[in-house]
């Protein structure tokens, strides 16, 4: 029983990175309608990008990595934004799928490379903190992670109802065409959607990098599969349905782990999208049927 | 000249996977399994050639059966989710046919050693064309025949009722069901007949290259047979053979000397291509 | 023909079609009119079946229509127009029809292979009459995408009849249209009321209602306030108040 609720712990803190993943995804589908598959490799490029900070000040605290990623996250996603979506007429959803599935294939392509294809080590802040919570613990670095994604979860949804850009964002995500005759730059409002995306992103990918220890590409299918699961559990376009989508796919990965190993895993993450596909379809929060 | 061969049978194959996609893209299906079934003809295949010693064509046979009959089952479910989550759903199955595969055992004794699917290890001995004395070049010739039976039924299809109606579907389907079109027969038939050219093409994949294993099969595969008939356009055909002739004769091959590179240029020739002419090279007939 | 008892569709709280009594005879052509957002052409969606019904049932000769899907229905003979024509713009005049030639005389002379996989030869003649008739046989091969506008709505309106339907449900037909246009409108509406086939017109353009129906039902709020002939509905003051509001 012990072991069950310290997988689940440790699952739904580690969750929070799915969650901001899984905004990402949602985000840029609920304001623009379209799949950004590149959105799980450019959250790790970020955070790559992170480490250069380590290159130019050997040494530097954890938390500066973690800030270059963050940048570098925004930077990332405003490039993604200009190759792949500013060009494209919007009406052709299978072009903008495809490019940014040649983005992805780029960025890993552009890792692999610069890397050599060596996992490198990544910083963490407070691993060798441990709570110890009546029988169980709670790793530091693991709260730290959680508490950050917070954070920036926190900090979205106050752009996104208490700013003027959000207020714009919203609109564009219902009625593009509309928001642009009251005067909204809706090229302006996608671009800044895909680098607020962008910086989440490199956040998510820095605190995965924390929390397990290390940085490969290996680490972008497994992510992109799994932010896309959180997305479609949480409904797409919809963000609370993507943070507690987030840390519930983070708790059942946890423990299917503790009871079926790594290898399957997956395999039953997986038919939990499936068991969500047929079921509810809409997510855990199925608006009801409308009009049209 | 063997070199030729090869490269026209890696073209032949993949051509097969495109196609497979191409179809199911008509009825505005977007589906990431097509590299599923395509391993699951090359597995089924595979055994029942090495492990049951069946002639190739009716192997083949066995193969595209089973790919259309497992597309069949994907394709009733597939009804109940609306645009790109169908994108994530099929993505997600791909990725747990590959996982199935990574964990599949089934190794049998013959003359003294086994053989079979070994999880991880792959299938190995996927011997029919060398132990029947086959050239490359016979085999090319053979892959190809295969081909071109596959285009020209699809083009068949694009000039009957059938493809008009496929494309109609993928336009509109509330129009579609309005004027009598039963939805959910043109989209699974569409789907089916995706996963029996999947499942041949997966079929010869797994005979010419003579080992395969769950890696052959991921996503990456999965998005070159999207790639290919969207890349190419969905007018005709002929876009998706071209365009597996232009990434993989090109591409892959032009670039050799680029080593590593070429992957990394794959996904920005992609980008590119994309910008530059968003319905595909052959693209839309006007408007 | 068709009967529309106590039909009801609510979408959550909005009551878009409440207890609605129709009645249309076989060969009639009835006018449904109705400020906007009174039911109209929520009426024809539950008709066709497009959406399933919150209450009450409808009756296509004598048998009740339940859940039959949308395709069944038109198979069963119900076909309509839409409001803001939804054409196959990729495919060309000729295909747009070929794709809605689904008539049950149809499946009964040919079999499925030809009907599906066969080329255009078999149906050659009977598309060629309604290209003929909607006056598009020049255009045949154009891209429905390409059409003009006035082009587009007669290729709407010879597709729903490319199944040969014996209901017709017609969605604002003369939409945009001018003078002349509504015109050749009603004159082809009144030609196939002679080829037997039954017509509901859902319209705002009073001129083609009133020309060219036999009886006229105003919906209000979801439900009929007033039913009669043309003349008895000009002069109705409950349908002055629903459409001109006020006193």
């Amino acid at each position: 029983m012990l072991d069950l609720l310290q997988a689940i712990s440790d699952g739904l803190l580690f969750g929070a990175t799915y969650a901001l993943i899984g905004i990402g995804f949602t985000l840029v589908f609920g304001v623009m309608h379209k799949l950004n598959l590149s959105y799980a490799a450019a959250s790790i490029g970020g955070a790559y990008c992170g480490l250069l900070v380590l290159k130019v000040a050997a040494g530097a605290p954890a938390g500066l990595v973690f800030f270059g990623a963050f940048v570098a996250g925004g930077v990332i996603g405003w490039l993604v934004y200009v190759a792949c979506f500013h060009f494209i007429p919007l009406s052709n959803p299978l072009a903008t799928l495809m490019s940014t599935v040649g983005m992805l294939l780029l960025i890993d392509e552009i890792i692999v490379h610069v890397t050599a294809g060596m996992p490198q080590n990544y910083p963490a802040m407070f691993d060798d903190v441990m709570l110890h919570v009546g029988g169980y613990t709670l790793r530091g670095d693991l709260l730290l992670v959680f508490f950050l994604s917070v954070l920036c979860m926190v900090g979205l949804l106050a752009l996104l109802y208490r700013t003027k850009l959000g207020l714009a964002t919203r609109a564009v995500s219902q009625q593009a065409v509309a928001a642009q005759l009251c005067g909204i730059r809706v090229a302006r409002v996608n671009a800044m959607t895909f680098i607020v995306t962008g910086l989440l992103g490199g956040v998510a990918g820095a605190m995965i990098g924390a929390a397990v220890g290390a940085l490969s590409p290996l680490l972008t299918a497994p992510l992109t599969v799994k932010g896309l699961i959180v997305t479609v559990i949480g409904g797409l376009g919809n963000i609370p349905g993507a943070i507690i989508a987030g840390l519930l796919v983070g708790g059942f990965e946890n423990v299917f782990q503790l009871y079926r190993g790594v290898t399957e895993r997956d395999f039953y993450v997986m038919l939990l999208l499936f068991a969500f596909l047929v079921f509810r379809p809409g997510g855990l929060f199925a608006p009801k049927g409308s009009r049209d | 000249m063997d070199f030729y061969y090869g490269l026209a049978q890696i073209v032949g194959v993949h051509t097969l996977l495109g196609l497979s996609a191409y179809i199911v893209l008509l009825t505005g299906q977007v589906s990431l399994a097509q590299a599923a079934f395509f391993g699951i003809g090359a597995y089924t295949a595979g055994m029942l050639t090495v492990l049951a010693g069946w002639q190739i064509v009716p192997a083949l046979g066995g193969g595209a059966l089973v790919g259309s009959a497992t597309a069949c089952a994907v394709g009733f479910p597939a009804l109940r989710v609306k645009g790109l989550m169908l994108v994530v759903a099929t993505l997600a199955f791909g990725e747990g046919v590959r996982l199935f595969f990574f964990n599949f055992d089934y190794q049998v004794a013959k003359g003294g050693i086994k053989v079979g699917p070994l999880g991880g290890e792959g299938f190995r001995q996927i011997r029919y064309f060398p132990e029947h004395g086959w050239t490359t070049g016979e085999v090319m010739l053979f892959i190809w025949a295969f081909v071109l039976a596959a285009m020209a039924a699809l083009w068949w299809f694009d000039r009957s009722r059938y493809g008009a109606v496929l494309r109609a579907v993928g336009e509109d389907e509330l129009a579609a069901q309005s004027v009598g079109v039963n939805l959910t027969a043109v989209k699974v038939s569409a789907m089916t007949i995706g996963g029996a050219i999947a499942g041949l093409g997966g079929g010869i994949y797994a005979h010419y290259t003579t080992h395969i294993e769950h890696s052959n099969f991921n996503v990456l595969v999965a998005t070159f047979a999207l790639a290919y008939p969207i890349v190419g356009g969905l007018s005709n055909v002929f876009g998706t053979l071209a365009a597996v002739i232009f990434v993989q004769v090109f591409l892959i091959e032009g670039l050799r000397d680029l080593g590593d590179w070429r992957n990394l240029l794959f996904g920005a020739l992609i980008i590119l291509a994309m910008n530059l002419r968003p319905h595909g090279l052959f693209g839309r007939r006007s408007a | 023909m068709l009967e529309l008892k106590s039909v009801a569709r609510h979408f959550g709280g909005v009551r878009a079609v409440d207890g609605l009594d129709l009645k249309v005879a076989q060969g009639e052509i009835v006018g449904l009119i109705g400020p906007n957002g009174s039911g109209k052409s929520t009426a024809v969606n539950v008709i066709t079946g497009l959406f399933p019904l919150t209450a009450g049932e409808i009756y296509y000769e004598g048998q009740a229509l339940g859940r039959v899907p949308t395709h069944r229905r038109l198979q069963l003979g119900i076909a309509r127009t839409f409001q803001n024509i939804r054409l196959f713009g990729q495919l060309s005049v000729w295909q747009n029809l070929w794709v809605a030639q689904n008539s049950p005389s149809d499946r009964a002379h040919r079999g499925f292979l030809s009907r599906w996989l066969g080329g255009q030869k078999g149906v050659r003649a009977e598309i060629a009459e309604l290209l003929e008739f909607s006056g598009l046989a020049a255009r045949q091969d154009e891209l429905a995408a390409n059409l003009s506008f006035g082009e587009q709505r007669r290729l709407e309106l010879a597709r729903a009849l490319a199944a040969k339907p014996k209901l017709l449900l017609l969605d604002e037909p003369a939409a945009g249209m001018n003078h002349e246009e509504i015109g050749q409108l009603k004159e082809r509406i009144l030609r196939l009321r002679s080829r037997g086939i039954t017509i509901v017109l859902v319209e705002h353009v009073m001129e083609l209602v009133m020309g060219v129906t036999d009886r006229i039902a105003v919906l209000n709020f979801g439900q009929k306030i007033a039913e009669g002939s043309p003349a008895a509905i000009q002069n109705d003051p409950l349908v002055k108040k629903a459409y001109l509001g006020g006193a």
